[in-house]
């Protein structure tokens, strides 16, 4: 066994790295929730995603690792049906999402939460409209209900739900945008939660906050998640497994455990935060 | 060179077929209007009332100067008693509608595009997609509600003070007393011409409506995209107002002549 006496020196070819990797079988006591296989998305001549291949199990999270501008906003994009699938199959709870009916999209729509890179709340709407917005627009639920599950859900997150309910998302700062829109996701207690960089900007506690709350909801709500994040140390608190994106493919998948001792030389590099790889060797190139 | 003539009449094509299909869709969601009345009178605010002083100088400046011109060459052939009747039917018929969208169009149109556009670009509308609210529900249907509503009292008010500002300069300049313009103006005018222009001014709000919120709703590509689409909005609207009021006033034309209103 070669290999494994030495297995930082094995030079890794540029197929090798881009190589996707199988998706183990699944686990006796598991149920697969996401299942996406063959993904392919393309802007213009730009393939962006080639070919994903990724299982998640019910109730687990499940982080996504990759550089910036490798395509994870994009991939989040197709399980919120606002991108259309180029190529592949993309199945969450038993739906395809490649032929929903309207009807069908809205009651998949119930069930998922999405938290946005950029909060994405609306500007001319207070903290109490925008977190209530589902409640006013589609439950349709009487104002009383509205107020206090609001209140709710920005206890949750941590804000002080009385003084912000009447302010709008310019007179917030950008952590209590980023709460807010948590808070706006997970109002209607979806069952799958896709969260899109949630603590970039946050301070540490804060950061710890939504690490837990994800955790807690988890727990107690039994939801499936979805986490982009570039924060290391928030993938290996709040992960099941960990996928890692590179040039359109996952190119790494499994536990905490067996990510920190996987050898990819790009997720290497990501991991250690290291400045001579395969990564920035691409730059100088 | 051909090909890419003909690629450009398609996109067009099916840039104007998205935006009419954006028009049906936001017309058909009115059955539902009572979701929105708050929406529904934030933009009736911001397009109407937000509106009114541009318009008014705009329109009292052209009844004015209309009178100015008009007045020299009619008081050579001794007509300056129907001043009154061609500003009167000037702005009633043309000038009270085209000011009107030319001013909504400019001011309300440009930043309706923006609005949406940059809602578009800050994933606000993908959020809203993401909730199951139809974003032409939502977004578009009452800011075209709104424009339907507001541009006909703004054309009405655009034809009172236009004509009140002939008659101010017809007084002033050529001694022409007010009431006699006014009798010179009701001489010529009829009802029909006071409302088909309002008609041709709800025809006009429902096109500013419908293509500046199809640009907004379809900006691609950052700030720099919701610049290109408040621009293209504009230019879009100013063509197919002009082109729309010529249909519209061949329509009126015809149907008067045929005596059929
Ligand atoms: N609507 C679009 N049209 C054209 N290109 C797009 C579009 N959306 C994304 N892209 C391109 O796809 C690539 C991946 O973008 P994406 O936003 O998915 O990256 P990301 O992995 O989320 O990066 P980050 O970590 O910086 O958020 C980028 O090169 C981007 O330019
Ligand atoms: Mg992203």
């Amino acid at each position: 066994m070669t290999d494994s006496q030495q297995p930082l020196a094995k030079e890794w070819t540029k197929e090798e790295m881009e190589q996707a990797v199988d998706m183990p079988p699944v686990p006796e006591d598991k149920e697969i929730f996401v299942r996406i296989r063959n993904l392919h998305k393309r802007f213009g001549p730009r393939h962006i995603l080639r070919g994903i291949d990724l299982d998640v199990y019910k109730g687990e999270t499940l982080v996504v690792l990759g550089v910036s501008g490798s395509g994870k906003s994009t991939f989040f994009k197709h399980l919120m049906g606002t991108h259309t699938i180029d190529e592949g199959t993309v199945e969450v709870g038993g739906r395809h999402l490649d032929h929903l009916s309207t009807d069908e999209w809205g009651a998949y729509r119930q069930d998922l939460g999405v938290i946005f890179q950029m909060a994405a709340l609306l500007g001319s709407l207070t903290v109490l409209e925008n977190v209530g917005l589902p409640l006013i627009e589609v439950e349709r639920a009487p104002t009383e209900e509205i107020r206090e599950r609001v209140i709710e859900a920005l206890h949750r997150v941590f804000l002080p739900a009385e003084e912000i309910l009447s302010l709008r998302p310019d007179e917030l700062s950008g952590g209590m945008r980023k709460r807010v829109g948590i808070a706006r996701a997970i109002i209607q207690n979806p069952r799958l939660i896709l969260y899109d960089e949630p603590t970039t900007g946050l301070d540490p506690v804060t950061v710890s906050g939504v690490n837990e709350l994800t955790l807690e909801l988890q727990k107690t709500l039994g939801v499936t998640s979805l986490v982009i994040t570039h924060d290391m140390e928030a993938a290996f608190t709040i992960a099941d497994h960990i996928a890692f994106l590179y040039n359109g493919r996952i190119v790494a998948y499994g536990t905490v455990d067996e990510i920190r001792a996987n050898e990819h030389p790009v997720l290497r590099q990501l991991l250690t935060g290291s400045t001579t790889g395969p990564l920035t060797e691409d730059y100088v190139k | 060179m051909l090909a890419a003539t003909g690629r450009l009449i398609i996109q067009a094509c099916e840039e104007a077929g998205r935006t009419l299909r954006l028009l049906v869709a936001a017309l058909l969601y009115i059955r539902v209007i009572h979701r929105s009345h708050k929406q529904l009178v934030r933009q009736l605010d911001h397009a109407g009332f937000g509106s009114i002083v541009v318009l008014s100088l705009v329109a009292g400046l052209t009844g004015m100067i209309l009178a100015m011109q008009m007045g020299t060459e009619l008081e050579r052939y001794g007509a300056l008693d129907s001043l009154g009747a061609i500003i009167g039917a000037t702005f009633c018929r043309e000038m009270g509608p085209i000011w009107a969208a030319i001013i909504v169009l400019a001011r309300v149109g440009s930043s309706m595009a923006a609005e949406l556009g940059t809602m578009v670009v800050n994933e606000e509308v993908e959020a809203l997609k993401i909730m199951s609210i139809d974003p032409v529900r939502y977004l578009a249907m009452p800011r075209i509600v709104a424009l339907i509503i507001a541009m006909p009292l703004l054309t009405t008010m655009a034809d009172v003070v236009g004509i009140a500002g002939g008659a101010f300069v017809s007084h002033s300049l050529y001694g022409l007393p007010y009431d006699k313009f006014i009798l010179s103006a009701q001489s010529l005018l009829t009802s029909t011409d006071f409302f088909s222009g309002l008609f041709k001014s709800m025809v006009f709000a429902a096109i500013i409506g419908a293509v500046a919120c199809d640009r907004g709703l379809h900006t691609k590509g950052g700030a720099e995209g919701v610049g290109k689409a408040t621009t293209v909005s504009v230019m879009l609207n100013v063509l197919f107002v002009l082109v729309g009021d010529y249909m519209l006033t061949a329509i009126i034309q015809f149907l008067t002549r045929a005596e059929i209103i």
